[in-house]
């Protein structure tokens, strides 16, 4: 894991000081803050809720919001952190120096996924908001936080992935947002597919639609957590082996 | 210090290094010459641990590039052709990384910064955007940056290209500095870089070894090549003396080139290339005939093979294997 440390200060600070981090969070809290606007006026005017749906379920389960959002930001976050290195030269420096390859990748990694988690940690002013005003229930939350975090987890790292098979950044922007998308668009098949069949049970398995409607009702399922960090770590050990293959450019 | 045994290195269908050997011992200065494309960069990436060798043995500092990569990487202060730089750090901040991505311990790295800004002589910028720097200047950084874990070998490419004559001075003042202290490889296609900072040099051509000696051994292949005269008289009195000791003197390459320059008599004579000896005969020869004839003679100099020739025999020559391979038009390595 030597050179992790040094990696992982420099990749936030080159998040932080170009406008790419700043630009990403600022539209994703104007998104989600008129998300919450929109659900909280929808709220207050219904005049019995029904026990099961909340706003905080609502806002993280049963939305397209949360799929777009992640669908449009994370290939933006990903996209530079490998291609761009490598059309730049800079790897050329990066690899020279003594590091391993595991130590440049999950370093990257990690500094990506601080600035998710950053990104999202104001929107737990809403539930600050919520509290003040009404009735919440933490597990839900929590549990949604969760789920934004896995989801999010595994996103990055195909991101990550998809960013160091290709010198260009738009390309590993395409490809991202190509592999999320057909992740969402596998999930749908859970409402297409029969029920009982096979391709149903699989379309449910993947289903990033499913999984939130799971943890935004508080519902914090194994299986879930297993596909999604299998999610995360098969894409970081290929990034390994991609960053490993370069040498024999 | 370095061992390279057999190096091949392709890529796809195209061989850059084909089957390269050479050593480099502790402590010397080597130049690593060639052409633009002889496959220099590409050793040296290989050295630096960037690029994996298809096959043969590479070894830095006694660790074996492929089975301790790590290893090899703390011992080399590596310098790439095109510096990389990161555009929104400061120089300060860039070099200050760099050292605990090599492993620097905190408590020295103030102290290895400083010594690095002061020996390339970027203090005056250490809080610049690296972005805003000039290619000289990001070269001077990319030293520093070789320079800063303090390593025992290092492995510079190119390290004056795109620089203006002052700077190159610089450079070749701070690889000179490290004399005694360090190990250095440094690539170039200019001979002068080489007879400036080098004990020796190695010579590739098309991934192939086509030469090797001391900086000495280098010259010693471009000893006189002829004489020159300039003579106070007429053209053809000249060439009538020429034309009398002609016998005596070795074989000439071609005839000697008779011409009027600012009123004075210039005569060039250049021996056959395999001529080795009786130079300096030849020479008296000639001066004896000309004031014999009552030619005022002005001035009278050895003719040297420039480097570039021998250069250019070096590099352009089939190369001496086997296989003999020349692909590609060469040219015709001296006049018929």
């Amino acid at each position: 894991m030597r050179g992790f440390w040094p990696l992982f200060k420099r990749e936030l600070f080159a998040f932080f000081v170009t406008p790419l981090a700043w630009v990403l969070i600022c539209v994703f809290l104007l998104v989600q803050g008129l998300h919450f606007f929109v659900l909280v006026e929808q709220f207050s005017a219904q005049v019995s809720a029904t026990a099961d749906v909340s706003p905080v379920s609502a806002f993280f389960g049963n939305t397209v919001l949360l799929y777009l959002i992640l669908f449009l930001l994370v290939p933006a976050m990903t996209m530079r952190l490998f291609a761009e290195e490598r059309r730049s030269g800079t790897a050329e420096g990066l690899l020279t120096a003594p590091v391993s390859t595991a130590a440049v990748v999950l370093a990257k990694y990690a500094a990506v996924l601080v600035v998710y988690v950053v990104m999202w940690a104001p929107t737990s002013l809403y539930l600050v908001i919520l509290k003040r005003t009404g009735a919440l229930d933490l597990h839900v939350a929590l549990a949604s936080y969760l789920g934004v975090f896995v989801v999010g987890a595994g996103y990055l790292a195909i991101g990550l992935l998809m960013s160091a098979m290709t010198k260009s950044q738009f390309l590993a922007l395409v490809l991202t947002a190509m592999v999320i998308l057909s992740l969402f668009v596998l999930g749908v098949g859970e409402f297409v597919a029969r029920e009982g069949t096979t391709m149903h049970a699989v379309c449910t398995h993947v289903s990033v639609w499913a999984a939130m409607a799971d943890f935004s009702s508080g519902i914090v399922d194994s299986r879930r957590l297993v596909f999604y960090g299998t999610l995360t770590a098969v894409p970081l050990y290929f990034t390994v082996r991609v960053v490993d293959a370069w040498r024999w450019g | 210090m370095i061992v390279v045994e057999q190096l091949v290195k392709r890529y796809g269908a195209r061989e850059a290094v084909r089957g390269l050997s050479f050593r480099v011992a502790k402590g010397e200065i080597v130049g690593f010459l060639g052409p633009n494309g002889a496959g220099k960069s590409t050793t040296l990436r290989v050295l630096a641990g960037y690029l994996a060798p298809t096959s043969g043995k590479v070894r830095v500092a006694g660790h074996d590039v492929e089975e301790d990569p790590i290893g090899a990487k703390e011992c080399v202060g590596y310098m790439p052709e095109m510096v990389p730089l990161y555009p929104e750090m400061r120089v300060a901040e860039y070099l200050s990384f760099r050292a605990e991505l090599k492993g620097v311990a905190r408590g020295k790295r103030r102290g290895r910064l400083d010594d690095v800004l002061a020996k390339a002589r970027i203090t005056e910028v250490a809080n610049v955007m690296i972005g805003s720097l000039s290619k000289g200047y990001r070269q001077r950084v990319g030293l520093a940056d070789a320079l800063v874990a303090d390593p025992p070998l290092l492995v510079l490419d190119e390290p004056t290209a795109g620089l203006d004559p002052n700077q190159i001075r610089e450079v070749r003042d701070v690889v000179a500095g490290l004399r005694g202290s360090h190990t250095v490889l440094l690539s170039t296609h200019i001979l002068s870089e080489v007879e400036a900072s080098c004990g020796r040099a190695i010579v590739i051509a098309k991934g192939k070894l086509v030469g090797e000696g001391t900086v000495a051994e280098l010259r010693e292949k471009r000893a006189a090549r002829g004489v020159r005269a300039k003579v106070d008289g007429s053209q053809d009195s000249v060439r009538a003396v020429i034309a009398s000791i002609r016998k005596s003197l070795p074989k000439l390459a071609g005839e000697p080139s008779v011409s009027v320059v600012d009123g004075l008599v210039t005569i060039e004579v250049t021996w056959e290339k395999e001529v080795s000896s009786g130079f300096r005969e030849a020479q008296k020869a000639l001066a004896k005939a000309l004031v014999e004839a009552g030619l005022g003679l002005v001035e009278l100099e050895p003719v040297r093979g420039r480097l570039e020739d021998v250069f250019a025999e070096l590099t352009l020559a089939p190369a001496p294997s086997p296989g003999g391979e020349a692909d590609g038009p060469h040219e015709p390595e001296e006049a018929p």
